[in-house]
C-alpha cells in the first residue's frame, strides 16, 4: 500500500476499449487528485459512461491501467474495488426498505449490528432522509430515491464515488437543488468524485474540472472557466454554449505590446494572442455572444468597433438575443440588462464592440 | 514513494485467486452444471428410448418399425391417437376461449363461478372424468338407465369427452392469462372504429392471442395423447398409442415395441414444438409482458353471448356434475347398484401411504423444479456463453414430451448402476422436475427481463460477490417466478399419471397411480374416495401456499397468472 | 428479507420431507399380485404375526412378471409374495431367487412347494363364469352351462375377460382352454370367443366388478373376489361350467439381492402356517394346509387337467400368437 498525497487518487493510463471492431475508448489517460469532483461530459456515444463503468469494474477493457490510490485495480471485480457507483436509474433494491438498501454493503462487509444502525442514521441525516429508513423504495419520490442511492454509494466510504447521470431522471427544479446538494456534500466529505453528464451547464456548475469527450477521445481537461473561455477546439467551443465563429488570416503580429490583427469577412479584428501566431496563419475567432457590446452611438474604447443592423431581436427576460447582420455575416449577440440600454428594434443600425481578449484557434 | 508508472499489482494467494475465479466464472459453472442435468435427465432418457427401439440382440435393426407400419393394429392406434389429439385440441381451445372471454370480458356475475369451475379439473387426476362418465353413461349408468340410452360409452367418443373435460383447464389457464394481459383498449378502439363484436374477436382478439392459443394448443395436444388414464379406462378395444405403450411395457415387458410406439408418439409432439417455436420467434414476451388489466364488463351482443354462454355452461355443468358424481360415489356403497350411503370408502385408509408419498414427491419435485427453473432462467438471460438459446430450447422442450415417453426413458436409463434410480423416490420426483420445468423457466426469464441488470451491478459495487448478490438480490426478486414454477410443478406432479406409472415401486406407490389402478380394476367407490381425499389435500396445500405467499407480500393473483405461461 | 423467510420455510419443508423418507428396518418391499383387497388382508396378517410391514403396489401377475424380467438382476423389491407359475418357474431357472428350507412348510403337498424349496405356493385360485343377476333377468337370458354357449352371438359385446398379456388369470384361462380343447381347437375357440368379448381388462379380477356393477352381462374372472362381492351386495351369480375350470398357484419367492433375508424368511414361515391357510380359504382360495373353502364349500369343483410347467414354458410363444391373432388385423 502506498497511500501518497503526491499521487493522484485515481489514475487512468491509456485505456482502450473495443466493442467488436468499434473502438469506443481510444487511449484515455487521466489523473484525478484526491477530493476533486471531475465531470465527464460529451454528446451521447462519446464513451463517458463506458469510461465510468471501466473505473467501476463493470466493463472489461482491452488495454491500459486503472490505478486507485497507488494500486492497480483493473483486474479486480467491482465488489473488491474501493469505488462505488450510483446508477442513472439508481438501481435500488425494490424488495428492501431504505435502511436495508443503505446497509446492504455494510452487512456484506460484516459490520456489527449497532455500528450498521449508527451508520445508517448518519447517512440518512447526511442526505436529509431522517425517519424514512423503514420506507419501501417504491413509496419514495424521485428525489428521495436519488438521495438513497447516494447514501448507499457513500455507505462504505469509497475512495472514489462514481455518479452516472444521477440527475437526469429528475425534473428541472429538483435537478438544480440536488446539483447543489451533491456538490456541497462532496466538498464537505472531500470525496473524490467522477460525475457523468451530457448537460454542459450541469458540468460547468458542479465541477472542479471538466473532461470533455468526443468519440472516445478526451478533447480537453480543464476548469469550467478554461473550458468555456479557452476551448481547445471548435467542437469544445460549440459544445459549451453558443459561439460566433469568424474565419480569418493573421495579418500582423506585434510583440510589444502583445497584439495581433486578423482579417475576417467583417473586417479587421485586433486580438491579444494567447500563443505564438505568425503572419499568414489561418485562424478561427471564437466570440461568445455575451462578450459583444452594442450601442446606438459610436463607442470610444480601443476595442474593435463594427457597424451592423438588427435582423431579429428576442427578449427573454434576463437578456435579449439579437441576430445582427455585419457585412453579410450573421452574429449572435446577448445583451444583458436590456432595460438599462433599451431594446433595439428590427432593422435598427447599431455599433458592435468586440473585445480584444477574444479566444483565437489556429486552423489546421 | 511510488513513482508514476511503477504501481505494483497486489499479490493474491491461491485462495483469493480461486475465489476470484469462482466469482467471475460462477455463471458459467452453473450453466455447465445445469446443462449436464438437462442432458442426464432429459436428453439421455429420450435417447435411451430411441436406442432401444432400433436395437435387437444382433445389432441395429428397423424390424420393429417395419412391424409397426405393416400391422393394421398399430397403424390404427396411430391414427386414433392423432385424431384424438386433434379433435381434443380444437374442442379444448374453442371451449377455453369461450370461457376465458366470458371470465375476462363478460358479465361480472359469471366471471368468478365460471373461472372456478374451469380450473377445477386441475386439482384432480385427469381420469376422474372416466370414472364419472362410467357412473353416468356406462352400460349400467345412471343416465343410461334413466333415459334408456343405447349409445356405448366405451370407445373413441367416450375417450374424447373425458379427455376434453380433463384438459380444458390447461387451455383455459393459458388463454385467460394472455387475454387478461391484453389491453382492452385495443378492442375498444376497434369497437370505436365501428367493428362488430364478432369482427373484433376475429380480427383483434384472436390474432393478438395467437401466441397464447398456440402454446395452449401444443400443451393440450401433448397432454391428450400422453395422459392415457381415460383411454385405458374407457377405450375398450379402441387402440391408442399411449395406453398400448403402457400395456406393452408394464404388462408384457416388450420394451422394444414399447419404445417404437414412444418414438412414434414423440414425433408429432416435436414437430408441433418446433412449429410453435418458429411461429413465436420474436413474439415471446408479448404474451406475458403486458400488465393484467381488469376489463370492464362489456355489453356483449347476443350473437356472441348466447353461444359462448351455452358452450361454457355445458362444459361447466359437465365438470361440476363429474365432481359431484365422484363425491357421491365415495359416499355410496356401490353407486348404481346399492345406493346406501356409507363411510366405508372414505374410512378406508389403505391409500394413506400413497397420498403421503404423492405429497412428498410433489413437494420435492416442486422445490427442485422451481430451483432449477429459476437458475436456468438466470443463466439463459444473464449468461454470456455460447449455446444459451440451445439450453433454453432444451429446458422448454420438456412440456412437449409425452409423459409416457419420459417414464419409459427413465425406466430404461436409470435401471442399472451407476445411475440406478428405479425403486426409489427420487426418480418419481425427478421426471416431474424436468417435464414441468418450462413453466418456471419461462416465468423466470420474463421476470428477469423486468429486472434491470444495474440492480445486480449495484450489489456487486457494494461489495457483494456473485453468490451474495444472487442470494440476496436475484432470488428474492425472482421469487414470483419461483413460486409459479413451484405451484405448477406441485399441482401437475400430484395428479399426473403418464410418467410415474412406469416408475412406482413397492413402498413408493403414488395416489394418482393407485386411483388409476382401482378405477381400471372397477372399484369405483374406492377410487372416488381416494380422489376426493387427494382433491381436498390439494386444496389445503394451495391454501397454505397462498397464505405463506400472501403473508410475505407477494401478489398471488400475479402468480396464478404466470402459472399459465 | 421476505424472500429470505420464504426460502428458509421452503428449505425447512424440503429437508423435513426429504429426511423423513428413511425406511425403518421392519419393512420389506414385495411384488404381490392378489386382488388389492386380498393383498391388504395378507399384509395386515403378516404385520400382525411378525411385525413386518410389507410394502407393495398393486399389480397383476403379468405385470409383475414384466417388471421382474425388466429389472433383473437389479430388483427393486426384497421378495415376491404373489405371482403366477410362469414367473415362479422362470425365476428359479434363472437363479434370481434363493431357496429356503422353511420348517413351517414341512408336510405340505408337493404341488404347493418346490422340491428344491425355491418357490412356495401360498394358494391356488381358479377362474369362474360370473353373470349379473339383474341384467340377465332383464334380458331373459339364462346363465350358460357350458363354455361353448359363450360363443352365441347374443352375447356380442357383453362378455369381459382379462388380457393374458397382463393378467395371470387370463393366462390361466388361456392355457386351460388350450388344454381342454387341444391347442389347435383351443385357439379356434378363443378366436370365436373374441368376437363376443367387449374388451380385455388389465387385471383378472376386474370382470367381477364390471359385471357386478352391471356394465356387462358376463365375465370370465378370477374367483378371488367373487364371494366378497356377493357378500357386499353385488347382484352376481357365478358358476363352474360343465367342462370344468383351470387353476394356477400364487407363488412366494425371495430375491437373491435382498438385504433383509431374515425378514423375508419370517414372511415365508408365516405363510406356511395352518392359520394363514385358514385365512386364505376364508377368502375363497384353495390352500396348502387343508381348510374349509368359503367359496366352493366342501365340494371340490371340476378341474381341467393342466400341466403348469408346460404352460409356463409356452407362455412367450402363446403371447406372440395372441398378439398375432388379436392385434394385427385391419378392422
Amino acid at each position: 500500500m502506498s497511500s501518497n498525497h503526491s499521487v493522484p487518487m485515481l489514475m487512468l493510463r491509456d485505456i482502450h476499449k473495443f466493442y467488436d471492431h468499434l473502438e469506443v475508448l481510444k487511449g484515455i489517460s487521466l489523473d484525478v487528485p484526491k477530493g476533486e469532483l471531475v465531470t465527464f461530459v460529451g454528446p451521447s456515444g462519446c464513451g463517458k459512461t463506458t469510461l465510468l463503468r471501466v473505473i467501476g469494474g463493470f466493463t472489461p477493457f482491452d488495454s491500459g491501467e486503472v490505478i486507485l490510490d497507488g494500486l492497480r485495480i483493473d483486474h479486480l471485480p467491482p465488489n473488491l474495488r474501493d469505488t462505488r457507483i450510483c446508477f442513472q436509474n439508481y438501481a435500488l433494491f425494490p424488495h428492501m426498505t431504505v435502511a436495508e438498501n443503505i446497509s446492504y454493503g455494510l452487512k456484506i462487509k460484516k459490520w456489527k449490528k449497532n455500528r450498521v444502525e449508527e451508520r445508517v442514521e448518519e447517512l440518512l441525516k447526511l442526505v436529509k432522509l431522517e425517519g424514512l429508513g423503514g420506507r419501501m423504495i417504491d413509496k419514495l419520490s424521485g428525489g428521495q430515491q436519488q438521495r438513497v442511492a447516494v447514501a448507499r454509494a457513500l455507505s462504505l466510504e469509497p475512495k472514489v464515488l462514481l455518479l452516472d447521470e444521477p440527475l437526469s431522471n429528475l425534473d428541472a427544479n429538483l435537478r438544480l437543488t440536488m446539483r447543489g446538494e451533491i456538490r456541497k456534500l462532496q466538498e464537505r466529505l472531500k470525496i473524490t468524485t467522477i460525475f457523468v453528464t451530457h448537460d454542459q451547464f450541469e458540468a460547468m456548475s458542479i465541477s472542479d474540472r471538466i473532461v470533455v469527450m468526443k468519440e472516445g477521445v478526451i478533447q480537453q481537461i480543464g476548469s469550467p472557466i478554461e473550458i468555456y473561455e479557452r476551448p481547445d477546439n471548435e467542437f469544445i467551443a460549440s459544445f459549451v454554449g453558443y459561439v460566433n465563429f469568424l474565419d480569418g488570416v493573421v495579418e500582423r503580429v506585434d510583440i510589444r505590446p502583445d497584439m495581433a490583427t486578423a482579417s475576417t469577412p467583417i473586417g479587421r479584428i485586433d486580438f491579444v494572442p494567447e500563443r505564438n501566431f505568425n503572419v499568414g496563419d489561418k485562424v478561427k475567432l471564437v466570440i461568445r455572444p455575451e462578450t459583444i457590446n452594442i450601442s446606438r452611438s459610436e463607442p470610444t474604447t480601443g476595442d474593435n468597433v463594427l457597424q451592423g443592423e438588427v435582423e431579429i431581436g428576442m427578449y427573454v427576460g434576463s437578456l435579449t438575443k439579437y441576430t445582427v447582420q455585419v457585412k453579410g455575416e450573421r452574429m449572435i449577440i446577448d445583451q444583458a440588462n436590456p432595460r438599462e440600454t433599451g431594446i433595439f428594434k428590427e432593422n435598427e443600425k447599431l455599433y458592435l464592440t468586440i473585445p480584444k481578449n477574444i479566444h483565437v484557434l489556429r486552423k489546421d | 514513494m511510488a513513482e508514476a508508472g511503477s504501481f505494483h499489482v497486489p499479490r493474491f494467494g491461491v485462495r483469493e485467486r480461486v475465489k476470484a475465479f469462482l466469482n467471475a466464472e460462477l455463471v458459467n459453472i452453473l450453466a455447465a452444471i445445469l446443462f449436464l442435468l438437462l442432458v442426464i435427465f432429459l436428453l439421455y432418457p429420450i435417447l435411451a428410448v430411441l436406442i432401444k427401439s432400433i436395437k435387437d440382440p444382433e445389432g441395429l435393426t428397423l424390424s420393429y418399425y417395419v412391424k409397426f407400419f405393416t400391422k393394421g393394429y398399430y397403424f390404427r392406434s396411430l391414427t386414433n391417437t392423432l385424431l384424438l389429439g386433434l379433435i381434443n385440441t380444437v374442442v379444448c381451445l374453442i371451449t377455453a376461449f369461450c370461457l376465458a372471454y366470458l371470465t375476462t370480458r363478460g358479465p361480472l356475475l359469471l366471471r368468478k363461478p365460471l373461472k372456478l369451475v374451469a380450473m377445477m379439473p386441475l386439482i384432480a387426476p385427469p381420469y376422474l372424468f372416466a370414472i364419472s362418465l362410467i357412473i353416468l353413461f356406462g352400460h349400467n349408468g345412471i343416465m343410461t338407465k334413466a333415459f334408456g340410452i343405447k349409445w356405448s360409452l366405451y370407445g373413441f367418443t367416450g375417450v374424447v369427452i373425458a379427455q376434453t373435460l380433463a384438459f380444458i383447464p390447461l387451455a383455459y389457464l393459458m388463454i385467460e392469462n394472455t387475454l387478461r394481459s391484453l389491453n382492452p383498449n385495443l378492442e375498444e378502439s376497434a369497437y370505436d372504429l365501428g367493428a362488430s363484436e364478432i369482427r373484433i374477436i376475429r380480427t383483434i382478439t384472436i390474432p393478438l392471442l395467437a401466441p397464447g392459443i398456440l402454446k395452449a394448443g401444443l400443451l393440450v395436444f401433448v397432454m391428450t395423447i400422453a395422459e392415457f388414464g381415460n383411454a385405458a379406462i374407457l377405450g375398450g378395444r379402441t387402440p391408442f398409442l399411449a395406453p398400448d405403450t403402457y400395456t406393452m411395457i408394464i404388462g408384457e415387458a416388450d420394451f422394444e415395441m414399447g419404445s417404437v410406439l414412444s418414438v412414434i408418439l414423440i414425433i408429432p409432439c416435436i414437430i408441433i414444438f418446433f412449429l410453435h417455436n418458429y411461429m413465436l420467434t420474436g413474439k415471446k414476451f408479448t404474451t406475458i409482458g403486458g400488465k393484467p388489466v381488469a376489463s370492464e364488463p362489456r355489453k356483449m351482443t347476443p350473437l356472441v353471448k348466447i353461444p359462448f354462454i351455452l358452450i361454457s355452461g355445458t362444459v361447466g355443468m359437465a365438470i361440476v356434475v363429474s365432481f359431484g358424481m365422484v363425491l357421491l360415489a365415495s359416499f355410496t356403497r356401490i353407486l348404481g347398484v346399492n345406493n346406501e350411503l356409507v363411510l366405508t370408502h372414505i374410512l378406508n385408509f389403505d391409500s394413506n401411504l400413497a397420498i403421503y408419498n404423492s405429497i412428498k414427491v410433489s413437494l420435492i419435485a416442486a422445490f427442485i423444479g422451481a430451483m432449477v427453473g429459476t437458475l436456468l432462467a438466470y443463466v439463459i438471460v444473464r449468461g454470456k456463453f455460447f449455446g444459451r438459446s440451445f439450453i433454453e430450447m432444451i429446458s422448454l422442450s420438456g412440456f412437449a414430451l409425452p409423459g409416457t415417453v419420459i417414464g419409459i426413458g427413465y425406466l430404461l436409463a436409470f435401471n442399472a448402476p451407476p445411475l440406478k434410480l428405479t425403486g426409489g423416490i427420487m426418480i418419481l420426483a425427478l421426471n416431474s422436475v424436468f417435464r414441468f420445468l418450462a413453466v418456471g423457466v419461462e416465468a423466470g426469464i420474463s421476470k428477469l427481463h423486468q429486472i434491470n441488470i444495474e440492480i445486480e451491478e449495484a450489489s456487486a459495487d457494494l461489495g457483494a460477490n456473485f453468490m451474495a448478490t444472487f442470494y440476496k438480490i436475484v432470488l428474492p426478486l425472482m421469487f414470483p417466478a419461483f413460486i409459479a414454477g413451484f405451484i405448477y410443478t406441485f399441482m401437475t406432479t400430484l395428479v399426473s399419471l403418464s410418467a410415474v406409472v412406469f416408475l412406482v415401486s413397492p413402498g413408493f406407490e403414488l395416489a394418482a397411480v393407485r386411483i388409476f389402478d382401482r378405477a381400471v380394476y372397477g372399484e369405483i367407490g374406492n377410487a372416488s374416495a381416494t380422489t376426493m381425499k387427494l382433491v381436498v389435500i390439494v386444496i389445503f396445500c394451495m391454501v397454505i401456499l397462498n397464505y405463506i405467499t400472501k403473508k410475505t407480500g407477494f401478489d398471488v393473483s400475479q402468480k396464478k397468472g404466470s402459472v399459465a405461461v | 428479507m421476505k424472500g429470505k423467510f420464504i426460502f428458509t420455510v421452503a428449505a425447512a419443508i424440503f429437508s423435513l420431507v426429504f429426511f423423513v423418507s428413511q425406511s425403518p428396518a421392519q419393512e420389506i418391499r414385495a411384488y404381490m399380485g392378489l386382488s388389492p383387497e386380498n393383498n391388504a388382508k395378507v399384509v395386515s396378517f403378516i404385520k400382525e404375526k411378525t411385525g413386518i410391514q410389507i410394502l407393495q403396489t398393486f399389480q397383476s401377475f403379468g405385470e409383475i412378471e414384466a417388471k421382474v424380467k425388466s429389472e433383473a438382476p437389479n430388483f427393486n423389491a426384497d421378495m415376491i409374495t404373489g405371482c403366477g407359475s410362469p414367473l415362479a418357474f422362470m425365476a428359479k431357472k434363472n437363479q434370481w431367487v434363493v431357496p429356503y428350507d422353511s420348517p413351517a412348510w414341512k408336510g405340505v403337498a408337493p404341488e404347493f412347494i418346490d422340491q428344491d424349496k425355491y418357490w412356495f405356493n401360498i394358494s391356488n385360485f381358479s377362474f369362474v363364469l360370473v353373470g349379473n343377476k339383474n341384467k340377465l333377468q332383464e334380458k331373459g337370458y339364462a346363465m350358460p352351462k357350458s363354455w361353448k354357449e359363450l360363443l352365441d352371438p347374443k352375447w356380442k359385446d357383453q362378455i369381459v375377460m382379462s388380457s393374458p398379456l397382463s393378467s395371470g388369470t387370463a393366462n390361466m384361462i388361456r392355457f386351460a382352454f388350450l388344454a381342454l380343447y387341444g391347442e389347435e381347437e383351443g385357439w379356434k375357440f378363443l378366436q370365436a370367443l373374441d368376437k363376443n368379448i367387449h374388451h380385455y381388462t388389465r387385471s383378472g379380477n376386474a370382470p367381477t366388478d364390471l359385471v357386478g356393477r352391471g356394465e356387462f352381462l358376463l365375465g370370465i374372472t378370477s374367483d378371488e373376489n367373487v364371494k366378497k362381492r356377493i357378500d357386499e351386495g353385488y347382484p352376481l351369480i357365478w358358476s363352474v361350467p360343465q367342462e370344468g375350470i383351470g387353476y394356477d398357484g400364487t407363488f412366494a419367492l425371495i430375491f437373491k439381492t435382498t438385504k433383509k433375508m431374515a425378514e423375508c424368511k419370517k414372511v415365508i414361515d408365516v405363510m406356511g402356517t395352518p392359520e394363514f391357510s385358514r385365512m386364505m380359504a376364508e377368502i375363497g382360495y384353495v390352500t396348502p394346509r387343508p381348510a374349509e373353502n368359503k367359496l366352493y364349500g366342501k365340494v371340490t369343483p371340476k378341474y381341467i387337467k393342466l400341466d403348469l410347467g408346460y404352460a409356463a414354458e409356452m407362455r412367450p410363444k402363446w403371447n406372440d400368437i395372441w398378439k398375432e391373432k388379436f392385434r394385427t388385423e385391419f378392422k
